[in-house]
């Protein structure tokens, strides 16, 4: 019963056990805050501290995030890196190929604005919002492990407070 | 060889093509003229004394006025090293291809073409490289080069 105790429910007693109704909107979403898979897309220095948040004195995994190597499998792209202009087609194409619902986490100041690539340089992307819809923006240079969950969190609440109709509109 | 008497060497064999710069580096510097650069590159390598076979570095500098293009060569057996470089005027700036010397040279040729705007001639493959294959802004390493999204470093007091 601990997963039913988190959602709304009503639940009618029969013999020899008991009925449990609750809503589909819940229920999805429930499941699909705790369990947000990951797209690896380490552009740069950034990766680093994401791959050590994925690591065992962090453990990621036991907020339910798994790295997954291919969009198609993915719930969430974590941007971790500097993206210059030329990479910045080929994020919008990863982020195509993804199933709906999809979000994004902007993770570091490159993703964020630039970073410290907002000056003098003709090669960075100022933000990945002008390529993507971004749901979180983690900002830090690189953010530590504990910024990276709690925007992780953050995404988490976000999506529990959606509604199912929201999924169309994205 | 020590690098004083690399640099007597080439004083005395190379003296109407390389021009000695005092630079205070520490490898040897010298000053070439742009039309004779295939010619000092190919005796640099075939020299017996030095057998400089080996392109280490290339790179172009934008000095507002000229284009500076500094090549450091190296060799594998004899151990010496010397950079020379060429300064050309900004307009229609234009080296010839050392590859046939170094074929090394071909990337940094391909890139130095595309970021400064210094044509290369008999290179072959000038085709972009670094940056996006959409890429119509011009060559973004020349310091006058301006895109609407680029921002400068404001100055800081
Ligand atoms: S925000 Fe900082 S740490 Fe992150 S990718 Fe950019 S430069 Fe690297």
């Amino acid at each position: 019963m601990g997963l039913i105790k988190k959602l709304p429910y009503y639940s009618e007693k029969i013999p020899g056990g008991a009925i449990v109704l609750t809503s589909l909107e819940a229920t999805l979403q429930f499941a699909q805050a705790k369990s947000l898979w990951y797209l690896l897309f380490g552009t740069a220095c950034c990766a680093i501290e994401l791959m050590c948040t994925g690591a065992s004195r962090y453990d990621f995994d036991r907020l339910g995030m798994i790295f997954r190597a291919s969009p198609r499998q993915s719930d969430l792209i974590l941007a971790a890196g500097t993206i210059t202009k030329k990479m910045a087609p080929r994020l919008r194409r990863l982020y195509d190929q993804m199933a709906e619902p999809r979000y994004v986490i902007a993770m570091g100041g490159c993703t964020v604005k630039g970073g410290p690539f907002y000056y003098d340089s003709y090669a960075v992307e100022k933000g990945i919002d002008h390529i993507v819809p971004v749901d979180i923006y983690i900002p830090g240079c690189p953010p530590r492990p504990e910024s990276l969950m709690e925007g992780c969190l953050h995404l988490s609440e976000k999506i529990r407070r959606q509604k199912l109709s929201d999924w169309q509109e994205k | 060889m020590t690098r004083d008497q690399l640099k007597d060497y080439i004083g005395s064999k190379y003296a109407s093509l390389m021009t000695p710069l005092d630079t205070g580096r520490f490898d040897p510097m010298f000053e070439v003229k742009a039309d004779r650069l295939f010619e000092v590159s190919r005796a640099l390598r075939d020299d017996e004394n030095l057998k400089l076979d080996f392109l280490c570095n290339m790179h172009a500098t934008d000095t507002r006025e000229n284009f500076e293009i500094v090549y450091s060569i190296a060799s594998i057996t004899t151990k010496l090293r010397l950079d020379f470089k060429i300064v050309m005027p900004y307009q229609n700036a234009e080296i010839d291809s050392v590859q046939e010397v170094w074929p090394a040279a071909n990337w940094y040729e391909r890139e130095m073409w595309e970021l400064f705007g210094i044509n290369v001639k008999n290179h072959g493959n000038l085709k972009r490289f670094l940056l996006p294959d959409d890429w119509n802004q011009g060559h973004p390493m020349r310091k006058d080069w301006d895109a609407p999204d680029f921002v400068r470093m404001p100055e800081i007091q």
